[in-house]
């Protein structure tokens, strides 16, 4: 049995991208429905326990994959809030330098005064505001201790966060709905302006007819099947997901470049054993970086958890990991994330996402610094031990490709935005340069590494796009007005 | 050192089948090559085997000890209450009017 829904928009998908874009559309009049393939999460199931929050908020239990040199788990949110619901929540706007790239290369008309007004009402809509040194927690002031001994540049990220209290557990769900992920943020918004949220719906199909948008068909996990018949479309599956629907329903081919352009900001981190007690979960866990390589394609920032996360990340293994597992409330840990200029590619396997993605040798290398200046970074701050990603015996300077640990979780690229159809997937507003009424707003539009966290380029991306859709400019607001979230 | 386990051979996961859950939501065939990891590390013969290929036993070695030390009480020995966490959560959600 088939229910049919009628709207002026359908979007596709809960996270960072599909959130925004209903929200705004909905406060802006428009009929909206989304569907959102994964299930609503409620904070009370909230265990703060790694294995259980990994099985139930990401997406094959977080162990979605990379195939190539070095394999790269690559953990994705899922359902309502999307990655954003299992982020650190840092928030960088995107950097200048990247916006003139994307100019040049991509002739993409986004320059820092175009975004600024998307960038603020994001900013507004989500809390966001500067980790203080109290919150930031002991791992922070580790790292902070160790930069400021050897004079590099560095600070308190900001995040979107509300009465934070320092759970140390942002990535496995935040206890405290402190976190402003879009399920709690966007999706109320959303709701209250009329929106309809649909849950465990997967999208199979794009209805287009003669080049033109028509809806969406989509299974239902309780069963049956949901038709919404809309002239506009926003697929917003997350930068893995998105080109193999698109491929599945033959749009946006017509460049080459679906699936293709895969960046994923591939990253690793190391442990210190501090002769002070750090607790490395007490406080945020992503409050503070070190930027004095991010010309070279190196952006340290922090990372910690609870016993099971630290035990499963620290490289060690026998005795010496229960040694050092001992001396948990003094271990330290810090990340580091390259901005890659390696390339991967998206493509399906029997309904699957098969992810390629091969580091390069300019990535390898930066690696090496990245890492020889991590080890420097936790000696400086005063470490007795250090414990790096590495073999044994492998000194940063020699580690080969296939010496790499990696984890990613920024994936970028996959249809990406270039004003030339011959180029890009969507054009500078984010339609698909096939066909009408189709557009995508999520990391895969997004055409380069960006070299920092990308959320909040991919909402104010989507929030330009809605105002676009509705053929509205941005309102001014005052500098201290919040937008406010139904509860 | 009394919180340190002397092998991860032993119970995984004693509260909560969390690592059960982790290990099933994870695609084939993962999920296949875990079970074989866990089963080898669990056993003298199976470390024995994994030791000669440390990617092997480096993978299998984490994902004992994330169940490992998930359990409350070593958890908790190490300075961790992840159920105190949790009640904190719902108790400031509740009395802010929270999500």
């Amino acid at each position: 049995m088939t229910e049919i829904l009628d709207a002026d928009v359908c979007v596709i998908g809960a996270g960072a991208g599909g959130a925004v874009v209903a929200a705004e559309l909905a406060e802006g009049g428009a009929r909206v429905v989304v569907l959102e393939q994964g299930p609503s999460h409620d904070a009370d199931d909230f265990s703060a326990r790694p294995p259980e929050m990994l099985a139930r908020l990401y997406r094959d239990g977080g162990q979605t994959t990379t195939l190539g040199t070095p394999p790269i788990l690559l953990p994705l949110g899922r359902g309502v809030g999307g990655t954003t619901l299992v982020n650190s929540g840092t928030c960088f706007r995107t950097p200048p330098r990247v916006l003139e790239r994307w100019a040049g290369e991509f002739g993409l008309e986004l320059d820092e005064a175009t975004l600024a007004p998307c960038f603020e009402r994001v900013e507004r809509s989500l809390s966001v505001a500067e980790v203080t040194p109290e919150l930031a927690g002991a791992n922070a002031a580790v790292a902070r201790r160790g930069a400021e001994r050897l004079g590099w540049s560095h600070g308190y990220l900001r995040r979107n966060a509300r009465g934070c209290v320092g759970s140390g557990v942002c990535v496995f769900g935040c206890p405290t709905s402190a976190k402003q992920h879009t399920g709690i943020t966007y999706i109320p918004r959303a709701t209250a302006a009329g929106a309809r949220i649909v849950t465990g719906a997967d999208v199979r199909e794009l209805i287009v007819t003669a080049g033109e948008a028509r809806g969406a068909r989509a299974r239902l996990a309780g069963g049956g099947t949901l038709e919404v018949r809309a002239p506009s479309v926003v697929v917003a599956c997350g930068t893995i997901h998105t080109p193999l629907l698109l491929a599945r329903n033959r749009l946006g081919a017509g460049s080459g470049q679906l699936g293709l352009n895969l960046a994923l900001h591939p990253a690793t981190a190391g442990f210190a054993l501090m002769e002070e007690t750090v607790n490395m979960a007490r406080g945020v866990p992503q409050s503070f970086y070190v930027d004095e390589f991010a010309d070279e394609g190196v952006m340290f920032e922090g990372v910690a958890g609870p016993p099971a996360y630290a035990a499963m990340s620290l490289p060690l293994t026998g005795e010496r990991h229960a040694r050092a597992m001992a001396d948990y409330p003094r271990l330290a840990q810090f990340g580091l994330m390259v901005s890659d200029s390696s390339r991967g590619r998206v493509s399906s396997l029997a309904g699957r996402p098969v992810i390629r993605y091969s580091l390069g040798e300019q990535d390898v290398a930066k690696f090496r610094l990245g890492l020889a200046r991590l080890h420097e970074l936790f000696v400086a701050a005063g470490a007795r031990e250090v414990y790096l990603p590495l073999p044994a015996g492998v000194e940063p300077r020699r580690a080969r490709v296939r010496d790499l640990k990696l984890m990613a979780f920024h994936p970028l690229g996959t249809a990406r935005a270039d004003a030339r159809a011959a180029h890009g997937v969507v054009d500078g507003d984010l339609a698909l340069h096939d066909v009408s009424g189709v557009y995508v707003a999520d990391g895969s539009v997004v055409p380069s590494a960006l070299g920092v966290n990308p959320q909040l380029t991919i909402m104010a991306l989507a929030t330009r796009l809605a105002f676009r859709l509705l053929g509205r400019a941005l309102p001014r607001h005052n500098d201290n007005e919040e937008i406010a979230c139904p509860s | 050192m009394s919180a340190v386990p002397d092998s991860l051979g032993g119970r995984p996961d004693s509260h909560g089948g969390g690592l059960d859950r982790f290990v099933s939501a994870a695609p084939q065939p993962q999920r296949a090559g875990m079970r074989v990891l866990m089963a080898l590390a669990r056993r003298p013969r199976g470390a024995a085997l994994l030791a000669r290929a440390p990617l092997a036993q480096q993978a299998a070695h984490a994902i004992l000890a994330l169940g490992r030390y998930d359990e409350p009480s070593l958890a908790r020995a190490l300075g961790w209450d992840a159920d105190a966490v949790a009640a904190r959560g719902r108790e400031l959600r509740r009395a802010e009017g929270r999500p």
